[in-house]
């Protein structure tokens, strides 16, 4: 599966789309993305991975970026992730500051 | 016995990560720890990538074993500057969100994953060897 992401915002909704692997070769580029997200009044930061195959550190670390940088009063979710993916986002702790779904209701 | 040296840049993640799990796959390791030991190798490499050679350019050797049928022994070398990333600290995992940091998480997870991390240096190289069990109970 090729890697991509989409991040699209609707008001105070982000979404990021994870597809393929979410790494040391592409989680520059998603947090650059996010970046421009710093400042703007986001409510909830949400992560599509049911296409996600493959996260390493540094794409966790884009996630507590992303949390950190973006708001305390942010919400982030993480719909739909596999449970490779779950056992190394439990294992680092994301888990205390994201809501695990496997929807999102808007 | 297994070998392959690569120039330590990013662009040669994917090969050398692929040289590792591809000799899991050969061993019968299910996908589930074939991503770990993807994830493991992932984080040794790219340290040695981004650190090993401040401002210059060196290689990444790995040698691939196995202890029988049942463990997969990766030793990862470098010629860069001596480093053992085992000294690292661990990350709070249960710190206040604001207080996480950044760095240390990747050495932690391969330390979590893998069954055996240690390091030596021994002739100028920095090597990290892991080891992985099919019948690990790790993760």
């Amino acid at each position: 599966m090729e890697s991509t992401f989409s991040v699209i915002r609707d008001n105070d909704l982000a979404k990021i789309e994870l597809r393929g692997r979410l790494d040391a070769n592409n989680a520059p580029a998603l947090q650059d993305e996010l970046k421009k997200l710093v400042g703007q009044p986001i409510k909830r930061l949400v992560f599509f991975a049911k296409d996600l195959e493959y996260i390493s550190s540094a794409g966790l670390r884009t996630i507590i970026f992303a949390k950190q940088k973006i708001g305390a009063e942010t919400r982030v979710f993480l719909i739909g992730a596999q449970e490779a993916i779950l056992s190394v986002v439990k294992m680092s702790g994301l888990d205390t500051f994201m809501s695990i779904q496997d929807s999102f209701q808007e | 016995m297994p070998e392959l040296v690569l120039p330590a840049i990013l662009k040669n993640l994917d090969p050398l990560m692929a040289f590792i799990t591809d000799a899991a796959g050969k061993m019968g390791f299910d996908d589930k720890k074939i991503f770990h030991i993807k994830l493991a190798s992932e984080e040794i490499l790219v340290n040695i990538i981004n650190y090993a050679y401040p401002g210059g350019q060196g290689d990444i050797e790995i040698i691939v074993n196995s202890r029988g049928a049942e463990a997969l022994v990766v030793a990862i070398a470098d010629r860069g500057i001596a480093f053992d990333p085992l000294s690292l600290p661990e990350p709070d995992i249960s710190a206040p969100l604001e207080k996480r940091t950044i760095g240390g998480l990747g050495v932690f997870l391969a330390r979590k994953l893998m069954d055996e991390v240690t390091y030596r240096r021994e002739e100028g190289r920095n090597i990290l060897t892991f080891v992985k069990r099919k019948s690990s109970d790790q993760a």
